[in-house]
């Protein structure tokens, strides 16, 4: 009952939506109220510890070495902590999957454990219920199997290499002999297995090393794409593509749809994936392969001629990488290849225990299923009711089985579809183990308490057998003192918790023969489309979806945000009659999806290609009915090509948010991304700087300056996410963004040369030493500082978006609505996103101008140390976030009044350039142009 | 017939018409001063706490230094605060049954930590650090005042930026000895010699002291 009706004693009328007099006067005294008391500061609490032993400084930040999973491989992390919150996830640099640096999926693994849509309470059905229920129906059940040897107990997981899970499900397989064990990935590896069994007669696992390689040929393999080896693999390709630190490797690609790997390459051909697979076994032949190189078009085949030149000629070594879609044969051919070229690649036994497809795995596991064989169904971290082909029927094939159980961070499709759920607890609260793509183990160890009534993934496989539990870490130690060698266990315990890698982990070399040569037949060209199937740099297969944060991110080839299109070659976009941002009905057999249409120029004509993970159903309002799933496209094999596919017309489409509409430079505006071939560079010389009547010298001690390397940026995002991580930079959600809203601090460009090579350009606040911004702030909210920043002060600005409109470089960004709360969660209490905010950088209000300025309080807190060390701030001390995110170290920073900083080396180096320097507003931030290294006879790419 | 107005009447009009003019100046000065005002500001600012404890007792005749307590002024942000385990490292001993310290031993034997009001508030986009004020030679009492003189915490100075300035703008006179750090009856007189002599030695420069970037971010 409102107050209108104990008062009126009867309902408001609808209309009377205005307050009434009563209402308005009370309204008065409130207002006149609250500005009284808004003269004096609120009053606030100090609540101290009870025992100085737990005690922690406040306020300050505290490390800890951990690793997260991505498609279950680990990869090393450093927490960072405070006041008990984990606020950022940075890199450990001893860990060979992460060097030190992110990627945005490491990035954005904070928010997930305070995601409100995370699933907080066991459930059976759609009642929530507790663990107790939950654990004595499923000790119920696996008791019941005493008598078949658990041949009735199916477990599915993805990708397993944890090695307590592992045992535990040893023991679990050595209590019920004949439980069955299904591990299923839809981002799987079946060709790349398959391939190497075709090539060496079996299994075998490969570490290219791009830093050892001259020439490198990619078939449809986005080397430098998303995905657990990214950072590492960018890292390499990094170290060979700076001209002034040694012989530049080339780099040849071939792919559908333009990929990083394909901006990069010093020269790119498009072709469907059927040309890929006639383009490895033309250059294999040209190699000296026995077979018969099938007709290419003449573009293709001259960038095959050039690459096996290149492979044969100089002495150097090659490297010929394929992408998961093309055929076990293909990789198998390229594996002969890579012998032929010297390959650089590390090989060793697979660290996935599990031998068998992840096809063939789910498939069976349905066929089970259908069959009745299954009576208790326990899935573990994996969503098949989403990511399965639809045609194996998961969902319905539930029902055959009488106990099914879905344990996962997340509800989901599956934790719905399934009677009971178990919500697990988020890597930064549990203890556990991990290996990597290389094999080296890692210690997970928790950074916070459970959040919610969650139980870690040992502790739910645990609750399957009667005996008592033990906990977590007892159960992670156990694993490791039965491997180490008996000496000081405790020592070796404390010494790999703070390394974050075990020593001597890794998987040891496997010599192997000289690859076979594999029967391969040219493939032919079906009619209709063929569909490629891509990971999405941003939601990976969909298991992040739910992360707000990587919603939001950019597509680092599209520039889209919230969804992902189809992408399409111009002429087949004509072709279909289908205009960019329509709607289209992509149809493979009787599957079908509604999808909006991206047209590519540099897509393979012939094909379409479309990311994975989004079209979430059940999954929470972040990610339900944001883009189309392209899993539902597959059939059981599960391939990621999937041929034939129709494309049609179905009307208008309300397309996903781009934060990036034009990439083709016109010729006047080409000097905004410099490309210089290394040939052309001259030895480095100091430019004569003009004399500058505009401003005296700066005479301060420090002066804050930044150079980006657009040679070796990939267009990752890690920078972006990692901004955003560490500067509270607010989600505004899809309808934000489509009114050129975005918040991003920083923001990466990509730009496309008519007719020759393009790339990416991270574009942060310039930090102008003459900034348009200061001068047209009526409050000196914009203002500079001695040390060259370009101060925004928040608590000054009123919001008047004058410096916004002056800035030629377009990095203000303004908080038009209260973005501090996201609209993105919809209904949720979302207050429990506050706990990852930076308590050392200010929450900005609405009304209030916000931007870069190079991470200032990670300055401040390195000049306070140095100051209260006496000493002056040591190059490199100071890391912006985006600097130390970049897996290829793209981003230096420091001091330019120190002659020896590294920033001045890249200051000096010939490629050096300003942005839109004719303005004269002399930026702090600076870039390096870009370095091409073609063939000789490069024509247009 | 009569007259309306008598002449009082022309009195009474220039007075309401000069105070026409002159009200709305009043109110809007007093708005305008109201932000130095102690209601503001919360200078002499003294709120009661859980249990009344007393700097001048502890400080004062006691002798306790600012450290014991405040255990991480030099190192961190945060001064810090004491765990109820400080306080019943000597309360454990004395004053072991006064019905004043009842909070005290509750909050040891429940585990629930001891809430104090807080005295020194200063606005959250302000970033203050107290460990490298006290390594540049800033005193306890220079911000906290004569605490050995205060039965109740008491805000001592206005806290105003008007007021923070005033010292980064000039820090020479209110830089002391580290010696003399925690000393709150030390009285600093410097010298414009002395002033300059402590500023060399701590190699302060004031020129960055009064960017926007070493207090809001």
């Amino acid at each position: 009952m409102t107050r209108y009706e104990l008062i009126r004693g009867r309902k408001r009328p609808p209309t009377a939506w205005m307050p009434d007099r009563r209402e308005a006067l009370a309204m008065l005294a409130a207002g006149s109220a609250a500005a009284l008391a808004g003269c004096q500061r609120p009053r606030e609490t100090i609540t101290p510890f009870v025992d100085t032993a737990n005690e922690i400084a406040a306020g300050e930040a505290v490390r800890y070495a951990t690793a997260l999973e991505l498609s279950g491989y680990g990869r090393g992390v450093v927490g960072v902590v405070v006041d008990g919150r984990p606020i950022k996830v940075e890199g450990n640099a001893h860990h060979p999957s992460t060097l030190g640096a992110t990627d945005p999926f490491i990035e954005a693994a904070v928010l997930d454990l305070f995601d409100p849509q995370r699933s907080k309470t066991p459930m059976r059905g759609p009642v929530p219920t507790d663990w107790r229920a939950l654990g004595e129906a499923l000790r119920a059940q696996t008791a019941a199997h005493a008598t078949d040897r658990g041949a009735g107990i199916a477990l599915l997981t993805g990708r397993v290499l944890s090695p307590t899970v592992l045992k535990q499900v040893e023991a679990l397989t050595t209590e019920y002999p004949d439980l069955q064990r299904f591990r299923w990935e839809p981002l799987h590896d079946d060709a790349e297995r398959v391939g190497a069994g075709i090539a060496f007669g079996r299994a075998l696992a490969f570490q290219p090393r791009l830093d050892a390689a001259d020439v490198v040929v990619s078939l449809g393999a986005d080397l430098l794409g998303p995905g657990p080896d990214q950072i590492r693999m960018a890292r390499g390709f990094a170290r060979r593509r700076r001209p002034e630190s040694g012989p530049m490797s080339r780099l040849y690609a071939i792919d559908t749809s333009l990929t990083p790997t394909g901006v990069m390459a010093d020269r790119r051909e498009a072709g469907r994936p059927e040309l890929i697979h006639n383009a490895a076994i033309a250059l294999a032949a040209a190699l000296g392969a026995p077979l018969a190189a099938p007709a290419l078009p003449p573009a293709l085949a001259r960038l095959v001629a050039q690459a096996a030149g290149d492979l044969k000629g100089g002495g150097g070594r090659g490297l010929v990488l394929v992408g998961p879609a093309q055929a076990p044969e293909i990789h198998a051919l390229a594996h002969w290849m890579n012998g032929q070229a010297r390959a650089p690649v590390d090989v060793h036994a697979p660290i996935d225990p599990v031998a068998q497809n992840h096809a063939d795995s789910l498939l069976s596991l349905v066929q089970a299923m259908r069959a009745g064989a299954v009576k208790t169904l326990i899935v573990l971290d994996s969503d098949p009711v989403f990511g399965a082909p639809p045609e194996l029927g998961f969902r319905d094939a539930l029902r055959h089985v009488a106990f099914t159980v879905h344990a996962g961070l997340y509800r989901g499709a599956t934790g719905r579809a399934a009677m009971w759920h178990a919500p697990l607890s988020h890597a930064f609260e549990s203890w556990s183990d991990t290996r990597a793509l290389d094999g080296t183990a890692s210690l997970v160890q928790p950074l916070v308490a459970p959040l919610y009534d969650t139980r870690s993934a040992h502790a739910f496989l645990a609750m399957m057998r009667p005996a008592a539990d033990v906990g977590d870490l007892q159960r992670v130690q156990a694993t490791w003192r039965a491997g180490s060698d008996g000496g000081d266990f405790a020592g070796w315990w404390t010494n790999t918790l703070a390394a974050g890698v075990v020593p001597q982990s890794a998987a040891t070399p496997a010599t192997v023969p000289a690859a076979r040569l594999p029967a391969v037949t040219p493939a032919t060209t079906g009619p209709g489309l063929t569909l490629v199937l891509r990971p999405s740099p941003r939601v990976w297969d969909g298991r992040l979806a739910a992360n707000a944060w990587l919603q939001e991110t950019p597509d680092p080839i599209s520039k889209e945000t919230w969804g992902s299109s189809l992408a399409l070659a111009p002429a087949d976009a004509e072709a279909l009659k289908l205009a960019a941002g329509a709607a289209a009905t992509v149809r493979a057999g009787t599957r079908l999806i509604q999808v909006s249409v991206r047209i590519d120029p540099g897509h393979a004509q012939g094909a379409a290609s479309l990311q994975t993970g989004f079209g979430q159903v059940d999954l929470g309002p972040v990610a339900d009915g944001v883009g189309a799933n392209a899993f539902a496209l597959r059939d059981a094999s599960q391939g990621f090509l999937i041929q034939p596919v129709e494309v049609l017309a179905a009307g208008a489409a309300r397309p996903p948010p781009a934060t990036q509409h034009v990439f083709e430079l016109a010729p006047a505006d080409a000097g905004l991304f410099p490309v210089v071939a290394a040939s052309d560079l001259a030895p480095a010389k100091p430019r004569p700087s003009p004399p500058d009547l505009l401003t005296p010298p700066n005479p301060a001690p420090i002066a804050w300056a930044m150079v980006i390397d657009t040679s070796v940026c990939i267009g990752c995002n890690a920078c972006v996410v990692a901004c955003q991580a560490e500067n509270n930079v607010p989600v505004i959600g899809p309808e934000e963004i489509a009114h050129e809203r975005d918040m991003h601090w920083l923001r990466v460009d990509r730009y496309e040369h008519p007719g020759g090579q393009g790339g990416f350009q991270p574009v942060p606040c310039m930090q102008c030493e003459e900034a348009p911004c200061e001068p047209v702030c009526p409050v000196e909210a914009s203002v500079h500082d001695s040390e060259g920043l370009n101060d925004q002060v928040y608590n000054r600005c009123i919001g008047t978006r004058f410096c916004e409109s002056n800035c030629p470089y377009k990095v203000r960004r303004f908080n038009f609505h209260d973005n501090q709360h996201w609209p993105v969660f919809g209904q949720l209490d979302a207050r429990s996103i506050e706990a990852q905010r930076n308590p050392e950088v200010s929450v900005r209000a609405r009304g209030v101008m916000e931007k870069c300025t190079y991470c200032v309080q990670r300055i401040s807190a390195a000049r306070r140390t140095a100051e209260k060390e006496d000493r002056p701030i040591r190059d490199g001390e100071v890391t912006t976030a985006c600097q130390g995110a970049c897996p290829t170290q793209a981003i230096s920073f420091g001091n330019r009044a120190d002659p020896s900083a590294a920033v001045n080396a890249a200051r000096r180096d010939p490629r050096h350039f300003v942005l839109l320097e004719e303005l004269k507003t002399k930026p702090r931030t600076t870039y390096l142009a870009r370095a091409a290294n073609p063939p000789d006879d490069g024509g247009p790419r | 017939m009569a007259q309306l107005f008598d002449p009082s009447a022309n009195t009474f009009l220039r007075v309401v018409m000069l105070a026409l003019v002159v009200a709305p100046l009043v109110f809007v000065g007093g708005m305008v001063a109201s932000q130095w005002s102690p209601f503001t500001t919360g200078l002499d600012h003294t709120p009661e706490q859980p249990v009344p404890f007393s700097h001048k007792h502890h400080v004062g005749e006691l002798g306790l230094d600012c450290r014991y307590c405040h255990a991480s002024v030099e190192d961190t942000a945060f001064a810090g605060m004491p765990s109820t385990h400080i306080c019943m490292t000597c309360h454990s001993q004395l004053f072991t049954n006064v019905p004043m310290l009842a909070p005290v031993r509750e909050s040891l034997a429940d585990g629930r930590p001891l809430i104090w009001n807080r005295v020194n508030q200063l606005p959250d986009y302000v970033y203050f650090d107290h460990s490298i004020h006290i390594a540049k030679g800033v005193g306890c009492a220079e911000c906290h005042g004569a605490v050995h003189d205060m039965p109740l915490m008491r805000q001592a100075q206005p806290l105003s930026m008007g007021w923070c300035l005033s010292c980064h703008r000039d820090p020479g006179p209110h830089l002391r000895a580290q010696n003399a750090i925690t000393d709150t009856t030390f009285v600093a007189d410097n010298s414009p010699q002395q002033a300059a002599a402590l500023m060399k030695a701590y190699d302060i420069h004031p020129a960055h002291l009064t960017d926007c970037s070493v207090c809001h971010r």
